[in-house]
């Protein structure tokens, strides 16, 4: 088998609960050494949410925790300790990237500012991801995952048409930019490589999600227009239909898309040419925009008689975009992703198995190392015995007083 | 030239509409070279807008303009044998190639990684597609919304329980297997001197969302428990407050659980006497009596703009936030502050305002950004200064529809 490509890539990952955690992630799949760095004295809340494997409670058997954690080593530092960040700097003199994603001022305040890191190793690359970036005014600002989309215009967006915003009921921004976070990292390597110097990436929540923007935000900068939810509309109002209808059973819903002609004759002949399709309110596809209420009440009463998965296959097969609008239970089930082996059952050192997600981007040659969550401190005797050179009687010191803890 | 941190990486792009295009764009801000390869009608987002004042133009299109800033455009006819012999000359060129064809497209092409590997065994190949290269669905034709729904994002986290599952707004899964995209594919690039030679990179978008958003927090369980949750209409379930509410002049999106947070808002809210009842002393109390604690809450928040909300709450370290609209978001200061909008020079339409890349590195200085090319804009610099080509050469592949 092939070499992971960041294999040799030594990354100490200060990140929290979720966004922090993929972020280190993202680098250890693809082949870094990936060390979280977290502390009894206050246990990440990500390990505190159930479920837990086998019930129970326990911040080392949180089983969501562990599938966005995967990858990550941990090694335990309590930074209120004055040695514990001396620790730390010493780690920073033998990585090639730090990560962190720490309220605003935090990281000044633990002693280990850029400037500081630099001090000790000017190669290091250091990744800080802030809610709004490390300067301007809105810098000082703390978020959730889920707050923070509201700061981007996507919450404004979202909802039933006409009615207020909703968000996501998770933190949707959060695993997603941990993957966006590593990519910057990848480029100032890139730029250390070339350079000899590492840097400090200034990274913002906001700036990533806002990227995912920018239909609307033209359409406001050329016709001054503000969109407020689109439901499950064409954001830029160019399809029909355009949307998730009913099918049967409880809950069941197929999602379907027609932007083309073609894409809507397939699907009128899939109805079995109704008369109502033939209606002039519905004859090109700016009338089917115009009207798409209708012809989406119109679609819903043929929808509901079909299964889900079977109708999208017919629908797939004369060439209408459809799928199935998937629960958590069919995710695992779906053959799609059983056969692109999305999800995974590795085995734990606690003696349970889990099943979490692996190499969601499948690469011809490397094959990403997935590995299960780490347990609090893992591998605190390799890291700091092994890569720091430390005696065992200094390591139980240490221990002993909360310092590696 | 700007000489930014991916100065000489050459990257070759054939996208359509968002996925490819923001990857190549995410690229193309930190300084690689890239060339984006368009059919003779060009790239379909050129047709998808938006417009100013709406009036259709190939060369106005909003997503255009604003997704392929710094690269360099050229036309290609790739049904022609003559356009996809220059193509596979521009994959020896490249180190990262970009596409967002569905497989069976690639096969018509015949620029499967089969063949592109052998041409140049170095190549980084990058597909971003809705249901990626293999598997039962791999061939389904798929917008952003398919893709999207097939990740259960929406039947889980987005819309009200007894409703159809929401989208969000944007074109989610595609922007999503962009920025996936980039960061595998960059990676392979990056440590391909350790693989030996380049590789396929598989994306796809309903995966990425369906693993990294819906799956990591809920599949475990479902696995090991046989249950699973569903949307409840736009609160946690377990813990509050945490849900969007009406302010004077919108919304805010209002988060307290931890005692901290919670002691914080209540002193935002001018410590009103319910806030001391028993039903609300912890988040999860206050869920249970999610009934109650909202309509309280509400009483308050629409008396007072959402900016004064957020900025008294987050004097208050409670870390809640004002809902913004786009108009908002961008106008704001600190978008102005940060430089993250800039304005790019069109020829015909003036100053268009459009994105800047997405992170900023300290020791690097920042290029300008130039705009999306035009139609066949770099025809003449990239075959014939790039590949060589005379112009006669050139003349005479046009006039063969080949570029």
């Amino acid at each position: 088998m092939a070499a992971l490509p960041l294999e040799g890539i030594r990354v100490l990952n200060f990140g929290t609960v979720w966004l922090g955690p993929v972020f280190g992630q993202t680098l250890a799949f693809l082949g870094a050494e990936v060390y979280k760095v977290e502390s009894r004295k206050q246990i990440d809340v990500n390990r505190l949410l159930p479920p837990f494997a086998e019930g129970i409670q326990d911040p080392d058997r949180s089983l969501q925790n562990h599938a966005g954690w995967a990858g990550n080593g941990s090694i335990t530092l309590n930074l209120e300790k004055p040695e514990a960040r001396e620790l730390a700097l010493k780690l920073v003199e033998m990585v090639d990237v730090v990560g962190e994603n720490w309220a605003p001022g935090v990281i000044e305040k633990l002693g280990l500012s850029y400037e500081r890191l630099r001090q000790v190793n000017p190669r290091a690359v250091l990744v800080s991801i802030r809610p709004a970036g490390l300067y301007g005014p809105l810098s000082h600002l703390r978020t959730y995952g889920v707050t923070l989309s509201s700061l981007t215009g996507l919450d404004s967006v979202t909802g039933y048409v006409g009615e207020e915003p909703q968000s996501f009921e998770n933190a949707f921004a959060d695993p997603l930019l941990g993957v966006v976070a590593a990519f910057t990292a990848l480029v100032a390597l890139r730029w250390r490589d070339r350079t000899g110097e590492g840097c400090h990436v200034d990274f913002s929540q906001q700036e990533g999600i806002m990227q995912m923007m920018v239909p609307h935000i033209m359409d406001y900068f050329f016709n001054g227009r503000v969109h407020g939810p689109m439901g499950n509309r064409h954001p830029l109002g160019l399809g029909a239909p355009h949307g998730v209808f009913p099918c049967a059973g409880d809950d069941r819903w197929i999602s379907i898309a027609c932007l083309t002609e073609e894409e809507w004759q397939a699907l009128v002949s899939a109805m079995g040419n109704p008369s109502w399709a033939s209606d002039p309110r519905f004859r090109t596809l700016s009338d089917r925009v115009r009207n798409i209420d209708e012809l989406h009440a119109h679609i819903s009463r043929w929808t509901v008689q079909f299964n889900d998965y079977e109708l999208a296959h017919r629908l797939q097969q004369l060439g209408v975009p459809a799928t199935p609008v998937l629960h958590i239970a069919d995710l695992y089930h779906d053959p799609h992703f059983r056969q692109r082996r999305t999800f995974v059952e590795v085995h734990h050192p606690l003696c349970f198995n889990e099943t979490i997600y692996g190499s969601y981007v499948k690469l011809s040659d490397s094959q990403p190392q997935v590995r299960p969550g780490p347990m609090i401190g893992q591998d605190n005797e390799r890291v700091f015995k092994g890569l720091l050179g430390m005696s065992d009687e200094e390591f139980q010191r240490l221990v002993k007083e909360e310092v590696i803890f | 030239m700007s000489e930014g941190p991916l100065a000489g990486v050459r990257v070759l792009e054939l996208g359509q509409v968002i996925s490819a295009p923001f990857c190549a764009r995410l690229f193309a801000d930190f300084g690689a070279d890239v060339i984006k390869v368009e059919p003779p009608g060009g790239d379909l987002a050129r047709s998808w807008g938006p417009f100013p004042n709406d009036r259709p133009d190939p060369e106005a299109s909003g997503i255009f303009l604003a997704l392929n800033t710094n690269k360099r455009g050229v036309t290609l006819n790739l049904d022609h044998e003559r356009g996809r012999e220059l193509f596979l000359e521009l994959v020896r060129w490249a180190d990262i190639l970009v596409h967002n064809h569905q497989p069976a497209q690639l096969e018509r092409w015949q620029l499967t990684y089969e063949t592109v590997s052998q041409v140049n065994p170095q190549v980084v190949m990058v597909s971003i597609t809705p249901f990626g290269s293999f598997g039962p669905y791999a061939n389904w034709k798929g917008y952003d919304l398919n893709a999207y729904h097939l990740s259960a994002a929406g039947h889980r986290y987005l819309g009200k329980p007894d409703r159809e599952p929401l989208a969000a707004g944007t074109f989610i899964a595609d922007f999503y297997g962009g920025y996936v995209g980039a960061a595998w594919s960059f990676a392979a690039y990056y440590g391909r001197h350790l693989v030996g030679k380049g590789q396929h990179v598989d994306v796809s978008s309903a995966e990425a969302i369906a693993a990294l958003f819906t799956g990591c927090q809920n599949i475990g369980g479902y696995v090991q428990d046989g249950i699973y949750e569903r949307r409840t209409g736009g609160q946690f379930g377990i813990a509050a407050p945490a849900k969007i509410l009406r302010a004077k002049d919108g919304y805010v999106w209002v988060m307290a659980l931890t005692p901290r947070q919670w002691q914080g808002l209540v002193n935002a809210m001018g410590n009103p006497d319910w806030a001391q009842l028993d039903i609300f002393s912890d988040m999860f109390q206050r869920a249970q009596h999610a009934d109650a604690l909202y309509p309280l809450m509400e009483l308050w928040s629409q008396e007072h703009p959402k900016e004064e909300i957020m900025n008294v709450c987050q004097a208050n370290l409670c870390p809640t936030t004002a809902v913004y609209t786009v108009q908002e978001a961008v106008e704001h200061p600190h978008m102005r502050a940060r430089n993250f909008i800039r304005e790019v020079e069109h020829e015909g339409l003036g100053k268009v305002r459009v994105l800047g890349p997405i992170a900023r590195l300290s020791s690097c200085g920042e290029s300008p950004v130039r705009p999306a090319p035009k139609l066949g804009q770099h025809n003449e610099e990239v075959f014939g200064g790039l590949l060589g080509l005379s112009a006669s050469n050139i003349e005479e592949l046009r006039s063969q529809g080949a570029i």
